[in-house]
């Protein structure tokens, strides 16, 4: 946008030649020139144009002509089991339907696992909820996953508090989750700060930021962004422009050209990418990684992903999919079948591998599931643990003591409360001892 | 009384105390020293805490923002990862608090940020995440509010949130906070009301610079987040002999200011004058209120509290103190409805019942408009509790 209106300017000026020499002499902390065109600027224009979106896979997986696959390709490889494993999770735990709440959002797998692989293993994360995929690719490891999203003992990651993927791990660089969105943005450029502020870490890690296009209409993106800038920090932003938030359409979310167009309004390095591209989100990110930390300002990366066919829910998708495979090639921008096509014409792929790797991740979600399922929960006492450091308050031990009063006279005749302590550690006899 | 203010003659009218001479301000070195459940926080290569005799400690003349100024000096001397931030700290903040910080510790360390409320909240607490300190102003706490998603779904919960993985218990935030006398509706709230709900915050309102040092010192190496409301008349009116080394003050323990048997009034921040004043009058009345107060009450017992820490807050001391009294007053700023007052008598009926003489009373501001703490311009003298609104509590208290 901004490459255009200054081709602009400089074509005025060239026009204007009187005025070509002249700054503005009293504007503190401005080189604006002057101008006599009353021209007003916007980042939708008249002509239509927009912010280019950087791909390297055309829609059947080929590179476009002038593109560059970004190497090693050992990384590709990895990446495809990891964009494979998210739809298996996700048809497995939208089939479990446990809260209703459990959905990955089919159509992202390339902006979440092209970043992670682009990124260092120690960049700090600070996630919405839709980056399962930088866990997986860190080696959180699926008995995690399952433990968290069904709220079991082995929970680490909120102790059943929060609900489902709403994950955390301070060994995987990634911070818990919380549900309101926009708030992990101006936190990003805090935890960016702390790292340049870190001897250890500084020009070494940058924090990564995710969020949606629907998320950066809450004032925390302007926070995030302004904070990251004015106070410079390596802080790496990705929006993951999906269209959509839940139902409203991006076009009544804002009205200019995305996310992008806003990033050089904060000073910030912008991109925008096909997030259904791997191979171009792997090299915009890796770019905008490198020039976050080496310079140590934030850049923003404005991944485009679209809701593809998969997200209806079929019961019996895997077959459904293997059926429809041909269909699926034909699909525009599905970032699998295009990373699919993309190693199957490099012979790094084949159908028997596919079928192998479909088989080997169905049974390794479903045993995991098994046993996440038969994990009872934490002990009833972590209801009220983790509030405060240090003393537990007068106030939540008196609280902590009531409920046990309660739980000691009811909590064994009572049938809706002695059904619910059974599915506790300990069945809550720690409250009527 | 300070022997300062003792060389001087009385004013006409005899000594009424005021935030100015106020005998609960220690203005000796020696009483300065003596300030109950002081703790000293040596480096372990001076010496122990009990190894440093009291009488080589010294102490400097400081007013409220001095002393905070003091205090975030000592965190940063002593924390590396120590920074102090928001708007208009570099060139020393509004109110004075962080005047010269930058120059003593860089602009890597005390920083301004744009004028983003919740982004400075968020901002420390990313910081504070990674364990570090962050020490974050808000300019005044009546624009709070914008932070108000951060520092309850964010900075409260993370700890819980996260199975105890993360805190922020590195984070700090400062406020000024309650009224001067000419703020209007937005620059003279008491919100800490607000944030009474919001378990894993901790809320510190300290009285004077001795106490705003020791609280803030203990408030910033809390592992918990803590929100430290600085009243803002306080921070030139109330002058005290401030200890020169480090020390903190305990949170979530209130302080007895005067001993007393028929009648408790807890307070925190400004109105602790006030409620000095209100004590004096009832002994000594001026001649305009003298036909107003009763006999009868003239010689009562007033045991005044601080609470200082509102959040949790120190239900024993106060038990203790009622049951001895058998009679509560309550005084903040902040408006009723909602208020800490609330939150207080509550509990204290539950434990004093069969003790209790008279209802809790509360004397705060008035709720005169939809917006609970609004504190109206030309109206102020008729909000904000003074000596007198103080006063009559005490003899409703005592009366009833």
């Amino acid at each position: 946008m901004f490459r255009h209106l200054g081709r602009r300017a400089a074509s005025c000026t060239a026009r204007k030649r009187t005025y070509s020499d002249f700054k503005h002499g009293n504007l503190p902390h401005s080189h604006s020139p002057i101008t006599t065109d009353l021209e007003f600027f916007n980042s939708v224009r008249p002509d239509g144009q927009q912010i280019p979106t950087y791909r390297v896979l055309d829609s059947v997986g080929q590179p476009i002509d002038g593109s560059t696959v970004p190497e090693p390709f050992s990384y590709i490889c990895s990446s495809y089991e990891t964009m494979m494993l998210l739809p298996t999770l996700d048809t497995l735990l939208y089939s479990v339907q446990r809260q209703g709440k459990i959905s990955f959002y089919h159509g992202e797998e390339a902006t979440v696992v092209g970043s992670a692989a682009a990124l260092s293993p120690t960049d700090e994360v600070l996630g919405q909820y839709r980056e399962m995929g930088v866990l997986l690719w860190r080696g959180f490891d699926l008995d995690s996953i399952m433990s968290q999203c069904l709220g079991n003992k082995e929970d680490k990651a909120t102790k059943g508090r929060q609900m489902p993927v709403h994950f955390g791990s301070p060994q995987h660089h990634f911070h818990t989750i919380s549900s309101p969105l926009a708030t992990q943005i101006p936190q990003a450029a805090g935890v960016g700060y702390a790292l340049k502020r870190d001897p250890e870490r500084r020009g070494k890690d940058c924090a990564v930021c995710y969020f949606g296009e629907g998320a950066a209409s809450e004032g925390d993106f302007h926070a995030g962004m302004l904070l990251a800038s004015t106070i410079p920090s390596p802080t790496l932003f990705i929006v993951r422009n999906n269209g959509f938030a839940i139902s409203t359409p991006s076009s009544e979310q804002y009205y200019g050209d995305g996310i992008a167009a806003r990033g050089p309004g904060y000073g910030i390095d912008t991109i925008r990418v096909d997030g259904n591209d791997i191979l171009a989100v792997l090299g915009a990110v890796r770019e905008a990684r490198r020039r976050c930390v080496q310079q140590g300002r934030a850049v923003l990366v404005e991944s485009m992903t679209y809701r593809v066919g998969h997200h209806s829910t079929s019961d019996d998708s895997f077959a459904y999919r293997a059926r429809q495979e041909v269909e699926d090639r034909k699909k525009v921008d599905n970032p699998v079948s295009r990373l699919r096509l993309f190693l199957e014409s490099r012979k790094w792929w084949s159908d028997d591998e596919e079928t192998e790797l479909k088989a080997r991740l169905k049974s390794e979600i479903l045993t995991a599931f098994k046993r996440a399922e038969n994990l009872s929960r934490w002990e009833l006492k972590e209801l009220f643990s983790d509030v405060y450091a240090g003393d537990e308050p007068w106030n939540l031990r008196e609280q902590r003591e009531e409920l046990g009063e309660l739980l000691k006279k009811y909590g064994t005749v009572w049938e809706p409360w002695k059904k619910e302590r059974e599915k506790f550690n300990g069945s809550g006899d720690e409250f009527l001892s | 009384m300070s022997t300062e203010a003792a060389i001087e003659p009385p004013p006409a009218g005899g000594h009424v105390p005021s935030i100015a001479t106020s005998t609960l301000l220690r203005s000796t070195r020696e009483a300065a020293l003596k300030t109950p459940s002081i703790r000293w926080c040596d480096d372990p290569q001076v010496g122990s805490s009990s190894s440093v005799l009291v009488d080589s400690r010294e102490t400097r003349k400081m007013n409220t923002y001095q002393a905070v100024r003091d205090a975030m000096s000592i965190a940063l001397n002593k924390d590396e990862t120590a920074v102090v931030f928001g708007e208009d700290v570099a060139f020393g903040g509004v109110f004075r608090c962080t005047m010269g910080l930058a120059e003593e510790f860089g602009r890597e360390r005390v920083f301004n940020t744009p004028l983003t409320e919740q982004g400075i909240a968020g901002f420390g607490i990313g910081l504070a995440a990674m364990g570090q300190t962050a020490i974050a102003e808000i300019q005044f706490s009546d624009y709070i509010y914008p932070a108000f998603d951060q520092l309850v779904n964010e900075a409260a919960k993370l700890r819980y949130r996260s199975g105890g993985q993360y805190n922020v218990g590195g984070l700090t935030i400062r406020t000024p906070t309650m009224a001067v006398g000419h703020g209007g509706l937005y620059h003279s709230q008491s919100p800490e009301g607000f944030f009474l709900g919001a378990a894993g915050l901790k809320i510190v309102i300290p009285r004077s610079p001795i106490q705003a040092k020791g609280l803030l010192l203990a408030s910033i190496r809390d592992p918990n987040p803590v929100i430290f409301m600085e009243p803002k008349i306080l921070y030139r009116s109330a002058i005290e002999q401030v200890p020169l080394d480090d020390y903190e003050l305990p949170l979530s323990q209130a302080e007895i200011l005067t001993s007393g048997s028929d009648l408790t009034i807890l307070t925190y921040g400004t109105p602790v004058y006030t409620c000095e004043t209100a004590i004096h009058h009832l002994s000594q009345p001026p001649p305009s209120l003298d036909a107003l107060i009763p006999q009868s009450v003239r010689s009562a017992s007033v045991e005044l509290i601080d609470l200082r820490t509102i959040l949790p807050w120190d239900v024993d001391t106060v038990v203790k103190s009622v049951q001895k009294t058998g009679r509560l007053l309550i005084v903040h700023e902040a408006g009723r409805t909602g208020g800490v007052a609330g939150e207080i008598a509550t509990e204290i009926q539950k434990r004093c019942f069969l003790r209790l003489e008279a209802p809790v009373h509360r004397v705060t501001g008035w709720e005169d408009s939809e917006i609970s703490t609004p504190v109206a311009l030309q109206y102020e003298k008729f909000y904000i509790p003074d000596a007198v609104r103080v006063l009559d509590g005490i003899i409703k208290a005592l009366t009833y």
